[in-house]
């Protein structure tokens, strides 16, 4: 049976963390919320959630230190990385770790949605009309 | 004695075809230097007095006199009263005594010192050489004569007249006060010569024309004057002389003072005055107006730019606020400031010194003797300070003022006002102004060779946070960005959402003030500009500063405390200096954490208030603490140990500190990283 996907966010920018959740829903998607690794971790049980986009920089555990102990907790969940960081060995890192993509802000919203739908491609999800088509 | 060669090598000698013509003069001609010495002694004078120019030039005559004593007292009337004539007798070389009717005249340079004096004489008609005749002054028949115009005392005159009228001129002090008013309300049209040795200090006429009577009056006779005055006016027939004989006053002795209204048929509202008398010859009168003359010719060659000021009139007026009660002037000013501009434009300066009229590259003394307005009209607050000084009784009062000059130049001068001092007899304020201006110029250069210098450093500080600020502004754009995406997306369905869409274009708003900020604060950092002193809230000062290296903490995992003090008094400094110290010292420590591991970094900042009654900031961190070598050297100059620092950041933090006032150290606490201390004065 397809059902809607649920999306993860981990941001410790709350203007960010919102846009991320709008765009998703607008898309018809359903989303969540986290300001940090440390909350995601506790809060959301890895297995609820059908992806996950994260940040790199923040406060408490940074982005990579996330990706790293998802590996061996949910290694099944696609991860998107969307940060302002351009350090190449973080970028590296991050791929070396599972994320499917590294994306720098500020993201068009087709890139980043393309790239969700990629990501969650493989299961058996819902994807509303592309009214914008 | 001296030879004719010395004595030609005195100043004032004059000049050759001077000589050429009084050499082939009949009358004896003589030319004295101010202290009596002959410089010149022409051929008729050797054939009176029978002593050859040899002889004479280069001394006095004093010897030739039989009365030598008389001789010097003679002197210092003349050089005083600037002529003499009478009759004199002198010693020839074969002991006869030669009468000689002589003529001397004070011949004067421009700022009114005696030059020289010349005597011509021939011999005595009467030849009547005899005991007493000598030094018979006849100046007294040469009155001192003034031209004054009354239009101003008008009124006072009524009132003076109406009292007489009525009796109630028994009142003498009211009449007295009335007579004074009078006085100081007339106005000098002309003088003579005489008038103008007597009281002007020979320094021209220019100098009384125009000015009040009062100015040069003595002050016992003013009331008699303005009696005179009145008789004179209400009379009313021209050509009628009223006269009194006044007592001796320290100029004349013994004055005769004649009014009355001149027949001339010219303008009205003129009186005319004349003043007989001996000058007197009172021995420390004499020594009076010869230190007069010193100190008129020191103050008249002072370094220092002086302005004599006749505020009297504003002293009635203060006396009559004191009397109401008044003992707040200040706020009594803030209520009335046209009693500023009375005194901007009724206080007149009455006589100013060389200084002055080069500072304020006047043309002369006259240009600067007007109504005081001029001195303030860079800082009219100053002359507000002048006048609430005297009001308080002070002695004196200096400022540090802006005034500008008659070719339009802004000086700085330092500014200082000596008040009379009561009970005085002569209401007589003296300014005083010398130029600082290149003084603070060199100053002002320092402070803006250190602030270039604390700009400098901030940029360097802005290259080092440079990615940390392109993160900080990218967020708030990354959120407008999909914000407005998402908003076109909900507007462009078959059916729009504007709800959604006005909600986040709200959101897309409130990023981009956001963004707004963080660019302002940069800005301000960025920004060339002089210092400035307000007062400031240290610890929203503090915040700030945080948030500049927000980025940079948390994303190196430091823990950031911070414990301001609550309720401290306002700082005194310039944000963004103090800005600009404080995330120096943040950026220093989040770079001495990087050595630490990730869970034992951790900056502490505090504020509080110190035992001093000072300000202090406090910054620790649990890096690697400093060097103990580096610690005595770390606030020097180009001292770094950054392979890409160039080692100003400290010095400049150093620097701007002090300039504020306070201080900063360095130690390494026992508890183990580095802190850093700094104090700052409390704003008034």
């Amino acid at each position: 049976m397809a059902k809607i996907p649920l999306v993860a966010v981990v941001d410790d920018d709350e203007a960010i963390r919102d846009a991320l959740c709008e765009l998703l829903m607008v898309a018809g998607l359903a989303c969540a919320t986290f300001d940090g690794a440390p909350a995601f971790l506790t809060n959301g049980v890895a297995g609820h959630y059908d992806g996950l986009i994260t940040d790199i920089r923040m406060p408490g555990m940074s982005g990579i230190e996330l990706l790293d102990r998802l590996r061996v907790t949910a290694p099944e969940l696609p991860t998107l990385v969307l940060t302002s960081v351009t350090d190449e060995r973080d970028r590296l890192r991050a791929l070396e770790l599972g994320a499917r993509a590294w994306l720098t802000k500020p993201v068009a919203d087709d890139v980043l949605l393309d790239h969700l739908k990629a990501a969650l491609g493989d299961g058996d999800f819902l994807w509303p009309e592309d009214d914008a088509g | 004695m001296s030879s004719r060669a010395s004595g030609e090598t005195a100043a004032p000698v004059p000049a050759p075809r001077e000589l050429d013509i009084a050499d082939l003069a009949s009358e004896s001609v003589i030319i004295f230097d101010t202290a009596g010495v002959i410089q010149y002694w022409n051929p008729a004078s050797e054939a009176l007095y029978g002593w050859p120019a040899l002889a004479m030039v280069g001394r006095g005559i004093g010897h030739l006199s039989s009365r030598t004593a008389d001789e010097d007292e003679h002197w210092r009337l003349l050089v005083q009263e600037g002529v003499w004539q009478g009759l004199v007798s002198r010693r020839t070389p074969s002991g006869a005594m030669v009468a000689a009717d002589v003529r001397q005249y004070v011949r004067f340079n421009n700022d009114g010192t005696p030059r020289d004096v010349v005597e011509y004489g021939q011999r005595s008609s009467s030849d009547a050489a005899g005991d007493g005749a000598d030094w018979h002054i006849p100046d007294r028949k040469m009155a001192a004569s003034w031209e004054i115009d009354i239009g101003g005392a008008l009124q006072k005159i009524g009132e003076i007249a109406a009292f007489r009228r009525t009796g109630a001129a028994a009142d003498r002090a009211l009449l007295n006060t009335l007579g004074l008013e009078l006085v100081q309300a007339t106005r000098i049209i002309d003088v003579n010569d005489r008038v103008m040795r007597l009281v002007g200090g020979n320094r021209g006429r220019e100098l009384l024309v125009g000015q009040s009577v009062a100015s040069f009056w003595p002050i016992e006779s003013r009331t008699a004057l303005a009696d005179l005055i009145v008789d004179a006016v209400t009379g009313g027939t021209p050509d009628v002389t009223y006269r009194r004989q006044m007592p001796s006053d320290g100029i004349l002795r013994d004055p005769l003072v004649t009014v009355w209204l001149p027949g001339d048929g010219g303008p009205p509202n003129r009186v005319l005055v004349a003043v007989n008398g001996t000058a007197d010859d009172d021995r420390s009168f004499l020594y009076l107006r010869a230190s007069e003359a010193r100190y008129r010719k020191l103050v008249q060659f002072m370094p220092m730019a002086l302005w004599q000021v006749d505020a009297s009139h504003m002293g009635k007026i203060y006396a009559e606020l004191r009397g109401q009660g008044v003992t707040d002037f200040g706020a009594y000013l803030d209520e009335h400031p046209d009693l500023i501009e009375l005194a901007a434009n009724t206080v007149p300066v009455t006589d100013v010194n060389r200084a002055a009229v080069e500072m304020f590259g006047a043309a002369g003394a006259l240009d600067l003797m007007r109504p005081v307005g001029y001195l303030f009209t860079e800082m009219p607050e100053a002359l507000r300070n002048v006048m609430i000084g005297r009001f308080n009784g002070q002695q004196n009062h200096a400022e540090p003022i802006k005034v500008r000059t008659l070719d339009g130049r802004v000086l700085d001068v330092q500014f200082s006002i000596t008040y009379p001092k009561p009970p005085a007899e002569l209401d007589v304020t003296v300014f005083s102004m010398v130029d600082v201006t290149e003084r603070l110029s060199i100053a002002a250069e320092l402070r803006q060779l250190q602030a270039d210098f604390a700009h400098a450093a901030r940029i360097s500080t802005l290259g080092e946070l440079a990615s940390s600020i392109a993160h900080e502004v990218n967020q708030p754009l990354a959120a407008i960005v999909t914000n407005a995406e998402t908003s076109l997306r909900w507007l462009s369905r078959g059916e729009p959402n504007v709800e959604k869409a006005k909600e986040l274009t709200a959101r897309i708003a409130a990023s981009g003030r956001r963004a707004n900020e963080i660019v302002q604060r940069i800005r301000g950092m960025a920004a060339k500009r002089s210092p400035e002193r307000v007062a400031l809230d240290l610890n929203e000062v503090v915040r700030e500063s945080l948030g500049f290296v927000r980025h940079e903490v948390e994303s190196r995992g430091i823990r950031v405390t911070a414990d301001l003090g609550r309720d401290l008094p306002p700082a005194k400094g310039d944000r963004v200096q103090l800005q600009q110290v404080i995330v120096n010292l943040l950026v220093n420590a989040v770079q001495a954490l990087e050595a630490a591991s990730e869970a034992d970094r951790e900056i502490l900042i505090g504020t509080g208030l110190g035992s001093d009654g000072a300000l202090n900031v406090m910054l620790r961190d649990t890096g690697p603490g400093i060097p103990p070598d580096d610690l005595d050297r770390i606030f020097d100059g180009f001292f770094t140990t950054k392979e890409e620092g160039v080692g100003i950041g400290l010095a400049i933090c150093q620097s701007i500190i002090a300039e504020h006032g306070g201080a900063i150290a360095a130690s390494n606490p026992a508890a183990g990283g580095a802190a850093f201390r700094f104090s700052l004065p409390v704003s008034e």
